[in-house]
């Protein structure tokens, strides 16, 4: 009988310790956020001074796909430490289900206040039925002052602006280790040709593969496929073709297509590619990538920047030492040069002067040194991963690396939007992923591929 | 589910052991046979959730580099789970939340379930069996299809725009709810409805029939019987289906993450430990441990009232 | 309330419920005994006197700890006040509508009044509490004058009416009392309310309702003319009131608009007539009825039936919902290759599962002849026909599955798979393990994956299923004993000879087993063993290189070294699908068995002594006796387990989103609807769901009533 009590008991106090763990942490964070609305009223004076604005504890809420603990924490403290004086409070939610919450939220009628969105063809969607607002001329003049158009213009709908951008990413860049290149007699390909060339003579050898590659992505798997393929396209087909192929004018069927989704397969050999989850598309396209080229399983890795975030601790860049890792551009195949970039884009869902307030400050370069700062300092110190086109920076917060991709960014001349986030999703973030990956694991055809492709692109 | 049953129905294990001799223990070894397969059954069943246990309390390099079954002292470390506790959204706030859907999801549909329950089992009306059925068939309506409704109704409540006339009238006035936990108890509230109906139903109509008719004799109406004799005698069934429903809305993810999917004060510890692996694989060393927190709560709950639990399930499923 | 309460079912609610806590917790510690007989025999004092002190100390303890800590979190505090303030007002007005109606069969003078108040306090809550009417400024008192004014009118009309039977005299009092009531309004309603009529609203509003309501009443086969009434007072109502121009009308209006409603009720009053005793008692059981399924109901209209009715207009509608496209969003998804690709049907005759499966039922039917010229049946509980009817047709099904691909095609192995080793896996752990030491640790062991979240479960399998390249070692543990097994098949060295000879045994008792049942002409025994042979003799086989070149993860490289080869075990289509259908059954197992376990312990005992005394042998007991005893509960595992298998969800989403050919339904309508906001193309998916699980779910409703 006794027993049975004590048991019943213990259960009862286990509810009652999570509890009171619960109300514990609540009181204090609740102590704490007391405080510090108190230590902000203080210094808030003086900044009222300055901005004579204030937005009298309005709260806005951001949402987005990027989840990593130090963005959303960057994200979060850089709007915050600008806005928090001002009497706002701006919450960042990542979503690991973004893609479709976003959606639902818009049907629901209730979206969040802004949202990030990492593919223009969507917000383009968005704005056609009337779901996101256009940004007041204030934020379009902050967009003007700090962004080149050609980085901008592609979230401009029928002549208005939707979308800060707030993020850029170069793709088409290869990671390698110079050291271990001289060490081992090879030199950085400086057209496609030799490039394919040295991956043969790499394989050749016996030794590392040459290439690392991984496209699994949970729920997102195969996107690391889709960009590959576009670098294709750009290279073998040039601007005007690219255009029309996310336009769908050329087909996914088109030869051309096939043409370039063929060359990514050819280069995805067994000899070729170390995949560390043991196949290609079983392996994290993150991470254990950066992990195996760090570890020499293998020669290259083609990227994007933000890959440079993913190394393990203490890994260095491009200052000369034996295990530094450098970047070289993907060559190009007519001599045209051509820079593959993408990109988040801020967007709002109402007018009200907090939201546009916000937008106005994530397009300057003070929001994204700040959050630049605040990233890497998340990281100790590490390379964030994060990278802002935004004119008028200060250099110091971006290490060498990252200048180096700024510099490749903003002198481009032939410069496109990552295609797959330019089309329709049933597409853009769904067949093309999907067939990608079929075609990655030797399922199906690369005129298969095409076919289906095509087949599911909605008229 | 007593411990009354020495028979035993199946292959079961009460031969006559007086053969001794070769023949005897052959026949003892063949005799064992099922209970080497009930226990190579249950060594394979613990095996996924071990290693993951393993895993949860190893080094990131550990984990990366050989398989649990590799362990050693100095991989051990209390990191992982460090890493939950001190993670930028508190896990404590998320346990706080999960408890603030969990119990009221478990605790308003196991009212009005059981007024439905009894209502269909015992009042006599007409259609009774054809809206019993039409109730418990919605069970086959997949969820998802009700959220966006749902969503819309939160937010902007319910209007009917009057024909020839430029007038709404407000049916349901706009409560604002979504982003709050609210949303997410009453939502599971409604989709828990079918189901509990169904379960309590089978066990309060399958209540000796002449308690009632005694009580009734006596002038008893319904809602006396109600009170002072349905309920009293169901709480099996409540339990199992408050341990069933509890479970449930502790582990929901889908839900959760469409109505307070955008405000990471409400986000019980479903979302958080989605969205606590990052984006880009280096995080996932932490994921055994957060699974394992995030278990916690329902196996607790699970063991202490198992036997609830299979009470409860069995009504209506069992005869005898 | 009646005497019934204490002394017939001296059971208060507390007390019982305790107890009986107490009986089932004790239950699992001991065998039954004294402890239980005290705690379960309902005492004559609270059940809370009767604790040992420090019994008592501690849980008053544990108590005021669990709700202190509660208190402390602010937000477990809201939620409790939300809670309760919500089951407050719930309850009270339920069992508010219970004791009125407990009068309705003695006290019908008594019950309509209330009826009567009740009602005309709502109107007067509506009324003046909105502030609509003058004098109801007054904050909180006018929020009781209002109700309590149209309370005591409307009350001592009902009381009124139910005191005569004379038609001519209820029909004036109604009508007049009405018309003053009306009257009452109209005059006290204020100024900036008076509404400015729009009469072809109020009109066309009137006639319309006014004919819905007769149109109703002749449906349902009673006079039309009190639907007239009725449906009439709505439409002025609706037309009047909301057709108007609020704040343009004076006070003519206003009556006009209060007293015309409020006579057309009166009549409808006036016109009925007090229920006899037959009548009381039939609205008693109606009335409660609804007072009963009520709030659930509600809660499933909202939540559940409105939402359906809209998924099925949607589904009729384009992707944007914008215009009719009626079945073609059904016929694409029969069409799409997605969901249904047979093209390589041809592929199933050279499918191992299928060939077997089919030598399988051709060994099913010979069996099937023979116990036909022996028993006049070819097929029954309990012959040797049943266990290769059984694989048989399981292995042709896998066959089917792996040539023909798609949604559809996935979501029926799913349900076949899924299905089939849940109930029994969970059969066997619950006949094996029965009446045996350390069931109850098995059992809960074996249960616990329960109690995981899907998405938890995921993460725990994501780990076993694990790859690396081959060149480093393995952190999944599918996949290194796979190539640990192919090592040692491959290799020389002792462990080798070792597996050898394990093997070896396993395949000679499975061998024996088989040979002596056979020796005896039992043929049906012979099959358990018989087919655990053709398993374990094949990787016999294949492990000892006659046939075939080992077996397990190897492969021979270019340079004709053998060298470890994994499986990617969600990618790999076709088996892939098999793969994940593993993580719920790893999940639904510990149900099925639990509920079959109960059932096999509630065969009668007589029974099967009965049999065993007959010198039936125990697996005859369970073919002829527990099998066909318990098949009632294992058609309820089956059904259960097919309704949530088709909606199966969250496994697909988290470990593969649909990709490598692991699409099912639930998973493509999400990503349709929600992913590429293809509205009417998931609402289609969504009712294809809805409607193939609905036939399961009403047999399974039907026979539990007829059980019942």
């Amino acid at each position: 009988m006794k027993q049975s009590l004590l048991k019943l008991l213990a259960v009862l106090f286990a509810f009652a310790l999570i509890a009171a763990a619960c109300g514990d942490d609540d009181d204090d964070a609740s102590e704490d956020t007391g405080s510090e609305e108190t230590d902000e009223g203080e210094s808030s004076d003086g900044d009222m001074a300055e901005g004579d604005v204030d937005f009298g504890g309005a709260e806005v809420t951001i949402t987005g796909s990027e989840r990593d603990d130090p963005s959303v924490a960057a994200i979060n403290d850089a709007l915050n430490e600008h806005f928090e004086p001002l009497g706002l409070t701006v919450t960042f939610a990542g979503d690991a289900d973004w893609e479709a919450n976003i959606n639902t939220q818009v049907q629901g009628g209730n979206p969040p206040d802004i949202s990030l969105f990492p593919q223009p063809g969507k917000l383009a969607d968005f704005a056609r039925a009337g779901d996101i607002v256009p940004l007041t001329d204030e934020v379009v003049a902050a967009i003007d002052e700090y962004w080149a158009p050609g980085l901008s213009s592609v979230v401009n709908v029928d002549g208005e602006q939707y979308g800060v951008p707030v993020k850029s990413d170069l793709k088409g860049i290869v990671f390698y280790k110079p050291a271990r290149f001289e060490a081992d007699g090879y030199e950085v390909p400086t057209t496609y040709d030799d490039f394919v060339a040295l991956v043969d003579e790499m394989a050749a050898a016996g030794g590392s593969k040459p290439l690392c590659v991984g496209i699994e992505s949970g729920t997102a798997t195969g996107w690391m496929f889709t960009d590959w393929v576009e670098d294709m396209m750009l290279r073998l087909h040039g601007g005007d073709v690219y255009d029309q192929w996310i336009s769908n004018e050329v087909k996914f069927d088109d030869p051309r297509v096939i043409e370039a989704m063929q060359a990514v397969k050819d280069l995805w050999t067994e000899e070729n590619v170390f995949a560390a989850g043991g196949t290609i598309s079983a392996t994290n396209f993150g991470a254990p990538v950066a992990e195996a080229l760090a570890a020499d399983d293998c020669y290259m890795v083609r990227h994007s920047n933000f890959f440079a975030g993913l190394f393990p601790e203490g890994t260095v860049f491009a200052d000369g030492s034996e295990d530094a890792i450098d970047v070289f551009y993907f060559p190009d195949i007519n001599g045209d040069g051509p820079v593959l970039s993408a990109g988040n884009f801020a967007t709002a869902f109402n007018d009200r002067p907090e939201t546009m307030a916000v937008l106005e400050y994530m397009a300057t370069a003070d929001y994204a040194q700040s959050r630049q700062a605040k990233q890497s300092a998340e990281l100790d110190g590490n390379l964030s991963g994060f990278l802002s086109a935004a004119k008028g920076q200060d250099p110091s917060v971006y290490q060498p690396l990252e200048q180096q991709f700024l510099d490749i960014l903003s002198s481009a001349d032939f410069v496109r939007f990552d295609g797959g986030d330019l089309m329709p999703a049933d597409v853009g973030s769904g067949s093309f992923w999907s067939e990608g990956t079929a075609l990655t694991n030797g399922d199906i055809t690369a005129e298969e591929a095409g076919a289906n492709i095509q087949a599911t692109w909605p008229e | 589910m007593s411990s009354t049953s020495s028979l035993s129905p199946g292959i079961a294990s009460d031969a006559p052991e007086a053969a001794l001799g070769r023949t005897g223990r052959w026949y003892a070894f063949i005799r064992s046979i099922p209970t080497w397969i009930v226990w190579l059954i249950v060594i394979v069943w613990s095996i996924p959730s071990l290693g993951l246990f393993v895993n949860s309390w190893r080094t990131r390099d550990a984990q990366t580099s050989t398989g649990w079954w590799a362990v050693n002292v100095d991989e051990l470390t209390f990191d992982n789970y460090d890493q939950i506790f001190s993670a930028r959204n508190s896990i404590w706030d998320s346990l706080a939340n999960s408890f603030a859907i969990a119990l009221p999801a478990t605790i308003i549909p196991i009212a009005f379930a059981a007024f439905a329950a009894y209502g269909f089992a015992w009042i006599d009306f007409k259609g009774r069996k054809g809206l019993f059925i039409a109730t418990v068939s919605l069970l086959a309506i997949p969820l998802q299809v009700a959220l966006i409704p749902l969503l819309q109704l939160y937010v902007g409540g319910a209007k009917w725009t009057l024909p020839l006339l430029d007038k709404t009238i407000t049916l349901v006035p706009d409560f604002d709810l979504a982003g709050e936990t609210t949303a997410v108890w009453l939502t599971h509230t409604g989709f828990a409805m079918p189901f509990a109906i169904f379960l309590l139903h089978n066990y309060i109509s399958s209540l000796p029939k002449d308690l009632f008719e005694a009580a009734r004799i006596d002038g008893a109406d319904h809602f006396t019987i109600f009170w002072r004799l349905v309920l009293p005698l169901s709480v099996p069934v409540l339990a199992a289906f408050g341990i069933f429903q509890f479970l449930w809305t502790w582990n929901d993810y889908l839900i959760a993450n469409t109505m307070v999917g955008s405000n990471p004060d409400a986000h019980p510890t479903t979302i958080l430990i989605a969205n606590l692996a990052g984006d880009f694989g280096r995080n996932e060393h932490i994921l055994p441990a957060a699974a394992f927190v995030q278990a916690f709560i329902p196996l607790v709950a699970f063991f202490a009232l198992q036997r609830f639990f299979v009470r409860g399930m069995l009504a209506g499923s069992v005869k005898g | 309330m009646t005497s019934l309460g204490h002394r017939h079912y001296g059971v208060g609610v507390p007390k019982f419920f305790w107890s009986h806590i107490w009986g089932e917790v004790l239950e699992t510690k001991q065998d039954g005994g004294t402890a239980v007989e005290t705690a379960a025999t309902p005492q004559p004092n609270s059940w809370f006197a009767t604790q040992s002190l420090k019994a008592r100390v501690l849980l008053i303890v544990g108590a005021v700890t669990t709700l202190a800590f509660m208190i402390f979190s602010a937000k477990i505090r809201s939620t409790i006040v939300t809670v309760v303030v919500a089951v407050a007002v719930c309850a009270g007005i339920w069992i508010g509508a219970n004791l009125l109606f407990d009068q309705s069969r003695e006290r019908w003078q008594r019950f309509q009044s209330l009826v009567f108040a009740v009602l005309g306090a709502v109107v007067g809550i509506i009324i003046h509490g909105n502030g609509l009417t003058l004098g109801s400024e007054g904050g909180f008192f006018s929020w009781i004058l209002g109700p309590l004014v149209g309370g005591l009118a409307f009350g001592a009309l009902g009381y009124f009416l139910a005191g005569t039977e004379d038609a001519q005299q209820r029909l004036t009092v109604s009508v007049a009392g009405m018309a003053v009531v009306g009257l009452g309004i109209g005059l006290l309603l204020r100024e900036q309310y008076q509404p400015g009529v729009d009469w072809v609203a109020t009109i066309v509003y009137t006639l319309v309702f006014a004919g819905i309501g007769a149109g109703l009443r002749v449906l349902t086969n009673r006079p039309w003319q009190s639907g007239v009434y009725l449906g009439a007072t709505l439409g002025w109502l609706l037309g009047f009131w909301a057709g108007a121009d609020v704040g343009d009308g004076n006070v003519g209006t206003a009556i006009l608009g209060a007293v015309v409603p409020a006579v057309l009720v009166g009549i409808h009053v006036g016109q009925t007539r007090n229920p006899d005793y037959a009548g009381r008692v039939q609205l008693d059981q109606t009335s409660r009825a609804w007072i009963f399924l009520g709030p659930g109901l509600l809660f499933i209209m909202v939540m559940l039936v409105i939402p359906a009715i809209r998924t099925a207009y949607l589904s009729l509608l384009d992707r944007d919902s914008e215009s009719f496209v009626w079945f073609d969003n059904y016929k694409a998804t029969f069409t799409d290759k997605a969901s249904w690709d047979a093209s390589n049907w041809t592929n199933m005759f050279t499918s191992w599962p299928f060939l077997i499966g089919v030598a399988v039922l051709v060994i099913a039917a010979l069996i099937g002849f023979r116990q036909k010229e022996l028993t006049g049946r070819a097929v029954e509980l309990g012959n040797p026909t049943v266990v290769p009817l059984i694989a048989g047709f399981l292995f042709v099904c896998f066959g089917v599955f792996t040539a023909m691909r798609g949604t559809i095609i996935n979501n029926l192995w799913w349900v076949v798979a899924v299905t089939f080793f849940s109930t029994a896996i969970g059969l066997a752990v619950a006949v094996l393990a029965d009446g045996r030491g350390g069931e109850k640790i098995a059992k809960s062991i074996i249960f616990m994956p329960m109690a995981l979240s899907l998405v938890g479960a995921s993460i725990i399998w994501r780990f076993v299923y694990q790859t690396r390249d081959i060149s480093k070692e393995q952190t999944g543990i599918a996949n290194a004993l796979w190539i640990g097994l192919g090592k040692l098949s491959t290799g020389s060295g002792i462990p080798t000879i070792l597996g050898m000879v394990v093997l070896g045994i396993i395949v000679a008792v499975c061998a024996s087993f088989m040979g002596q049942s056979l020796v005896r002409r039992a043929y049906g025994r012979a099959a358990v063993p018989g087919i655990a042979l053709i398993f374990f003799g094949w990787i016999f086989i294949r492990y000892t290189q006659i046939i075939g070149g080992g077996i397990g993860g190897f492969k021979t490289n270019a340079n004709g070294e053998t060298v470890g080869e994994t499986i990617v075990f969600v990618q790999e289509s076709p088996y892939n699908n098999f793969w994940l259908m593993v993580i719920l059954i790893w999940i639904q197992v510990g149900f099925s068995m639990v509920i079959l376990s109960a059932a096999i312990k509630a065969v009668p005992t007589e029974l099967i002594e009965a049999a065993q005394i007959d010198g039936a042998t125990d697996s005859q007991v369970f073919w002829r006796i527990t099998l066909p005893q318990i098949a009632p509960t294992i058609v309820v595992v089956v059904t259960t387990l097919i309704v949530l298998v088709m909606k199966v969800f969250d496994i697909v989403k988290v470990v593969t989103n649909g990709q490598f050919g692991t699409q099912v339904l639930a998973n493509d309508m999400f990503q349709q609807a929600f992913n590429n906001l293809n509205i009417g193309r998931g609402a289609a998916l969504a009712m294809l769901i809805f409607l193939s699980v609905l036939p399961v779910m009403v047999f399974n409703i039907r026979r539990m009533q007829e059980e019942v």
